[in-house]
C-alpha cells in the first residue's frame, strides 16, 4: 500500500497492511539533518517564510520536508497555508516581527524557527485598531497547491490549521488573554469567532487545492488539565470548534485535534465533535490504550511516543514505548503512529528514527505484540 | 468589622478571584485606616495560597492561577506608596531568568508574576540569559535567591554552567538557587548542586519561601 491509501483506511479506522506514520512537524534543524547538506538547503535556511513571501525559498523549504517525509518513509505529510503573496511582516529594531496575528515572534537560531515572544495587543484598544488577515488572499494556497501535486498519491496530504483558542492565547499572550477572559469577554469572544471564520475559509481552500484531512493545532490543555475552566470550553471553545469540523466535513474530509497536556476533563465532550485527537501526550497522564478502549470505535488516534522520551531517552527506552504504543493503539486499526507532539530540535534525532523503525518493524497488521 | 475581620475578607475576596477593582479598594481602605501593610501583605500571600492549593488540586485551572497573579500585582502597586513610608516588609529579592540558549518564557513569567505578587522583589533577566548575566545581577542586586528556567533539554546544561560560574566567581555561597522547567527534575537539580527545585509556579512560590524561612 503506499502512504495516501493507508493513510485513508486508517482514517476510516480500518486495518491498512500496516499503521502510517507521520509527524505532525519536525523542525528544520532535524530537516536538515535528514535532507544532507546542499547548497540549496543553505539558501533554504538564509531566510524566513514567516517574515515575508519568497515563494523560491518557501519551494525549497517544501521540497526539502516532502523528500524527507518520503525518505522517511511517512506515510502522511502536513501542510500549512502560505502567507499572501504580497505579504511582508513587519520587522522591529530588536529583531523581532510582527506576524498576520499580531504576535511578536523571536528567532530561535538553535531550532532554527520563530517562537511567540510577546504582542502588539496590550490594551483592548489595540484590539479594535486590528485589521485581521483574509483568508482568501491571493497565494494562500502556494504551499498546498504546490505539495499535493508533488506528491500525488504517494502521501496523504494534512491542510494544518491553527485553533482559534490557542491563536488568541498567543495573540494576547496568557495574562491578558486571562485578565480580558475576566473583565472583557467580548475581545475573547470576538478574536475567536473572527479566526473561526478565518479558518473555516481557509480549510475550504486546503480541502479544494489536495488536502485531504484537516489538522487543527494549538493547545487546549497543559500538566494539570485544561488551561481555561471546562465551563469556558463548552461555552465558547467548542461550538467554535463544531464550526471548523463542520467546514471539513462539507467538503467531505475528517477532522483531527492537536492538543498537548492532561486531555481527560475533556475528552469525552471532544470525542462527539472531532473525528480524531493528536497528541494524547502521555507525560500528562493521557493513556493511549484507555482513549483507544473508550472511544476506538469512533475516534481516529494520533500519537503517542513521548517528546520526552525522544530526547532524554536511551534506544531501548523508545524501542519500550514505540512497541508499547503499538500494542495499546494500533489493533482494529483508527491510528496513525507519531510522537506526542513533534520532532523538534530538542528530540534526538537517532531516536526518532527508531520510532519510525519500530514503527515500521512492529507496526504490521495484524498485530502481533 | 474590625481589622482581623476585613483582612480575612480581603484575604477570601482574592482567593474566590473578586473583582480587582473591589479588592483594591478594600486595601485601599485596611491602609487609609492605619493596617499595616505587612498584615496586608500577609492576607494577600494566604489568599495566593489557597489559589495556589486550588490549582493544585484541581478546583481551579491555569487561568485562575494566573488571574490570582494579575491580582496580586495589581494590590502590590495600590500597597508600593505605603511600604516605602514603612520598614520594607518584603520576603526577599529573586534574580530570575531564561537560561542562554533558551527562549521560552510563558512558565518562567507565571513564576515571576506569582513571587511578586507574594511579596518577593523580582528581578527579571528575560531570556536567553548568559552566564555572565546571571553573575552580574548576582553581584549587583544581592538577591537571597537565583531561580533559572529552560523548556528545551539542550539548555539544561546552562544551568550547570551557571552555577559552575558562582562557585568560580565565590558567589556560590551568597544565593540560593532554584530551578525550574519542563526538562528539569528534582534529581537534575541536586545533580548540579542547585539548592531547590520548583514542579510548576505554585512550588516555586511555597519553594522560595521555605529556603528563606518564611
Amino acid at each position: 500500500m503506499k502512504g495516501r491509501e493507508r493513510s485513508l483506511k486508517a482514517l476510516d479506522l480500518n486495518e491498512p497492511d500496516r499503521v502510517p506514520i507521520t509527524e505532525l512537524s519536525i523542525d528544520l534543524t532535524h530537516l536538515e539533518k535528514i535532507y544532507g547538506e546542499t547548497t540549496s538547503v543553505k539558501d533554504a535556511f538564509k531566510s524566513d517564510v514567516q517574515s515575508f513571501s519568497d515563494r523560491r525559498i518557501e519551494k525549497l523549504r517544501l521540497d526539502m520536508k516532502v523528500e524527507c517525509y518520503r525518505k522517511l518513509g511517512f506515510d502522511l505529510i502536513t501542510c500549512s497555508p502560505s502567507p499572501p503573496d504580497d505579504y511582508r511582516s513587519k520587522r522591529n529594531e530588536d529583531g523581532t516581527i510582527i506576524d498576520e496575528l499580531g504576535r511578536i515572534l523571536i528567532y530561535d537560531a538553535r531550532c532554527k524557527t520563530w517562537i511567540p515572544y510577546r504582542s502588539i495587543f496590550n490594551t483592548p484598544e489595540d484590539f479594535e485598531r486590528y485589521e485581521f488577515p483574509e483568508a482568501q488572499a491571493p497565494g494562500r494556497t502556494f504551499a498546498i497547491e504546490y505539495v499535493s501535486e508533488k506528491v500525488g498519491e504517494e502521501l496523504l496530504v494534512a491542510g494544518v490549521i491553527r485553533d482559534p483558542f490557542a491563536s488568541v492565547w498567543e495573540m494576547f499572550t496568557p495574562i491578558n488573554f486571562v485578565r480580558w477572559m475576566y473583565y472583557e469577554p467580548r475581545i475573547i469572544d470576538e478574536a475567536m469567532k473572527r479566526l473561526t471564520e478565518f479558518n473555516v475559509k481557509i480549510i475550504e481552500l486546503l480541502v479544494d487545492y489536495g488536502a485531504e484531512l484537516i489538522i487543527s493545532t494549538g493547545d487546549y490543555c497543559e500538566k494539570k488539565g485544561t488551561m481555561v475552566p471546562v465551563r469556558f470550553f463548552k461555552e465558547k471553545v467548542f461550538p467554535n470548534l463544531r464550526k471548523q469540523v463542520n467546514a471539513a466535513h462539507r467538503k467531505g474530509v475528517k477532522f483531527i485535534k492537536h492538543t498537548d497536556g492532561n486531555i481527560n476533563p475533556i475528552l469525552e465532550e471532544l470525542s462527539g465533535i472531532v473525528d480524531g485527537l493528536h497528541s494524547l501526550d502521555p507525560s500528562a497522564g493521557v493513556d493511549i490504550g484507555s482513549v483507544k478502549e473508550k472511544y476506538g470505535d469512533k475516534l481516529v488516534l494520533m500519537g503517542n511516543v513521548s517528546v520526552d522520551t525522544l530526547s532524554r531517552g536511551s534506544r531501548e527506552d523508545v524501542v519500550r514505548e514505540t512497541k508499547e504504543c503499538i500494542r495499546k493503539a494500533s489493533p482494529g486499526g483508527g491510528h496513525i503512529l507519531s510522537s506526542s507532539n513533534s520532532w523538534y530540535t530538542d528530540a534526538k534525532l537517532e531516536n526518532c528514527l527508531t520510532m519510525v523503525e519500530i514503527g515500521k518493524r512492529y507496526g504490521k497488521y495484524p498485530i502481533s505484540i | 468589622m474590625n481589622d482581623e475581620e476585613s483582612l480575612t475578607e480581603l484575604c477570601k475576596m482574592i482567593y474566590d478571584l473578586d473583582d480587582i477593582e473591589k479588592i483594591k479598594t478594600k486595601a485601599k481602605e485596611l491602609l487609609d485606616r492605619g493596617v499595616e501593610p505587612k498584615r496586608l501583605i500577609d492576607a494577600i500571600s494566604h489568599g495566593l495560597e489557597e489559589i495556589g492549593n486550588r490549582y493544585e488540586s484541581g478546583e481551579y485551572f491555569l487561568s485562575e492561577l494566573i488571574m490570582g497573579g494579575i491580582i496580586g500585582s495589581e494590590i502590590i502597586n495600590v500597597l508600593t506608596p505605603y511600604l516605602k513610608s514603612v520598614e520594607t516588609p518584603r520576603l526577599g529579592k529573586v534574580v530570575i531568568g531564561t537560561v542562554k540558549g533558551d527562549l521560552h518564557d510563558i512558565g518562567k513569567n507565571l513564576v515571576v508574576s506569582m513571587l511578586r505578587s507574594s511579596g518577593f522583589e523580582v528581578v527579571d533577566l528575560g531570556i536567553d540569559v548568559p552566564a555572565q548575566k546571571f553573575i552580574d545581577a548576582v553581584r549587583k542586586e544581592e538577591p537571597e535567591i537565583l531561580a533559572m528556567s529552560c523548556l528545551l533539554t539542550m539548555a539544561m546544561d546552562e544551568m550547570k554552567r551557571v552555577i559552575d560560574e558562582l562557585k568560580r566567581h565565590s558567589l556560590r555561597d551568597k544565593v540560593k538557587i532554584i530551578i525550574g522547567g519542563r526538562p528539569t527534575s528534582l534529581e537534575f537539580a541536586r545533580r548540579i548542586g542547585a539548592d531547590a527545585w520548583g514542579r510548576d509556579a505554585v512550588e516555586a512560590v511555597k519553594v522560595a519561601k521555605t529556603l528563606l524561612g518564611r
